[in-house]
């Protein structure tokens, strides 16, 4: 999906949410303490927005290094687990049960090891996006090419290397696909993470503006996410586009 | 060396509909030998049960004294990342360089070297896929419709360069080309119908080469013949 298009998709959802809001509000007639008129967001949006992009920033960084470290772990356990061998289906029936538990329960514990630094912000957000990654990655790695693997099987050609790179070539735009699809898990798990115990983040300036009730900071936080992460995502599916062509020289 | 399958019965596993039946037949001579018959017969799969692709089958299947059994079917692929001289290049073992310049001369796909194989046309693609097969080591080389989509003054000119280079090598050659398996072939294996005893019989075939005239009349006959084998 191109970048502009992304970002105009989000706009309309974004302020259809805050057109059902004031309909709600004005409908049935609820104050400004529960559902602040569109005076008072704009009012919030211009006293607090470079603060809460500093944060959404901050935000996406850790966002950014969870997702690479995630994708490079599962593709490096993807190309292992690819095989019928014996560990590669252990790690398949591992990826997939791990997978079904909400990972992102185990953030308390972590909080509780870890302390709230940017490490555990770091390692929540590797890990909610991690298992995902890995699951498509698997998928995609032990499906064989056969029209295009089998001469070099026959010929004792078929080397790991080449198996992984055919088989990655082939499914370049799945695996963009999943890489910009798994920026928005990684975005959640640092958020969560922030919600929880962190003293960092946009996450933590929400968790703020709950506790003082104030919906118009959490708007102004949701339209910056948004958009934020609407251009990340844009910008991968750029970045995949421009490698897709390079490679296939088209 | 020779290729014998004696007594060779399958069934895919989960079905129960035996596509051989004590199937029997002897190649005896290096040279081009056709598989023929309608689709769903088994050609296919015999070849790949050849190659070793296909196990759990019973009888004999022996390729008596060959190294290197290769199939080439025509829906194969070369990887998209580079261009097809690059790749012929790559899996060009040493000393077949001129061989591969050769091929690719009387192929007829000069001017298409520096294109990405999506760029060519289906008759293109298979004679690529056919030139990176005979530039191995091998003794049986299978063409699974090999030559499909080639027009056929090209396919003439391809199959007696293949001849006239490889005079001592196996070819098994699936095409349904009743013409031009008459016309090449020394044996033709002639698969029947379903339910049809003895499920295939051999005819001989012209085996038509550089040097060799064609008698237009006993082409006829053994096209006549393979007709009737397969009635």
């Amino acid at each position: 999906m191109p970048l502009h298009r992304r970002i105009y998709q989000f706009l309309i959802i974004y302020f259809l949410g805050l057109s059902g809001l004031m309909l709600i509000k004005y409908s049935v007639g609820l104050s400004d303490y529960v559902i602040p008129g569109p005076a008072d967001v704009w009012e919030t949006w211009g006293t607090v927005w470079r603060r809460y992009m500093r944060d959404v920033v901050n935000t996406l960084l850790v966002a950014m290094v969870g997702q690479v470290i995630s994708v490079f772990l599962a593709g490096l356990v993807g190309i292992f687990g690819r095989r019928a061998t014996w560990l590669g289906n252990f790690i398949k029936v591992a990826a997939y049960n791990v997978q079904a538990y909400p990972i992102v329960a185990l953030a308390p514990i972590l909080f509780i090891l870890l302390g709230d630094g940017i490490f555990t912000r770091l390692l929540i957000a590797a890990m909610i996006c991690y298992f995902p990654v890995l699951l498509s990655v698997i998928g995609i790695m032990s499906e064989p090419v056969t029209e295009i693997e089998h001469f070099y099987r026959v010929t004792g050609r078929l080397r790991w290397q080449l198996e992984v790179k055919i088989r990655a070539f082939e499914n370049l735009t799945k695996l963009t696909t999943v890489i910009a699809g798994s920026a928005t898990l990684a975005f959640a798990g640092t958020i969560v993470a922030e919600f929880i115990a962190a003293n960092a983040g946009i996450g933590y300036s929400i968790r703020i503006a709950l506790y003082q009730s104030d919906l118009s900071k959490i708007l102004v936080a949701l339209f910056l996410i948004g958009i934020v992460l609407s251009i990340y995502q844009g910008l991968l599916e750029v970045l995949g586009r421009v490698v897709q062509r390079t490679w296939a020289g088209t | 060396m020779e290729l014998r399958c004696s007594e060779l019965s399958f069934t895919y596993p989960g079905t129960t509909i035996e596509l051989f039946d004590r199937l029997s037949f002897t190649m005896g001579q290096p040279g081009f030998h056709a598989l023929i018959g309608p689709s769903g017969v088994g050609k296919t799969s015999l070849a790949r049960m050849i190659t070793g692709d296909i196990t759990g089958f019973s009888g004999v299947l022996e390729t008596d004294g060959m190294q290197g059994l290769l199939y080439s079917y025509n829906l194969e692929r070369l990887p998209g990342w580079s261009g097809v001289g690059k790749h012929l290049e790559k899996i060009t073992p040493p000393g077949k360089h001129s061989l591969r310049d050769d091929l690719i001369e009387v192929f007829g796909i000069r001017s298409v070297t520096r294109a990405r194989f999506s760029q060519l046309s289906l008759g293109q693609q298979n004679r690529v896929n056919l030139i990176r097969s005979l530039l191995q080591d091998f003794h049986l080389l299978i063409m699974d419709e090999s030559l499909a989509n080639v027009d056929e003054m090209t396919r003439e000119t391809i199959l007696l360069k293949i001849k006239d280079l490889f005079p001592d090598t196996f070819f098994l050659y699936i095409s349904y080309n009743v013409i031009e398996v008459s016309k090449f072939c020394a044996g033709i294996l002639v698969f029947r119908g379903p339910g049809k005893s003895p499920q295939a019989v051999t005819v001989p075939g012209q085996d038509y080469r550089i040097g060799r005239t064609l008698d237009k009349d006993r082409l006829e006959g053994t096209m006549l013949e393979v007709m009737n084998a397969a009635a």
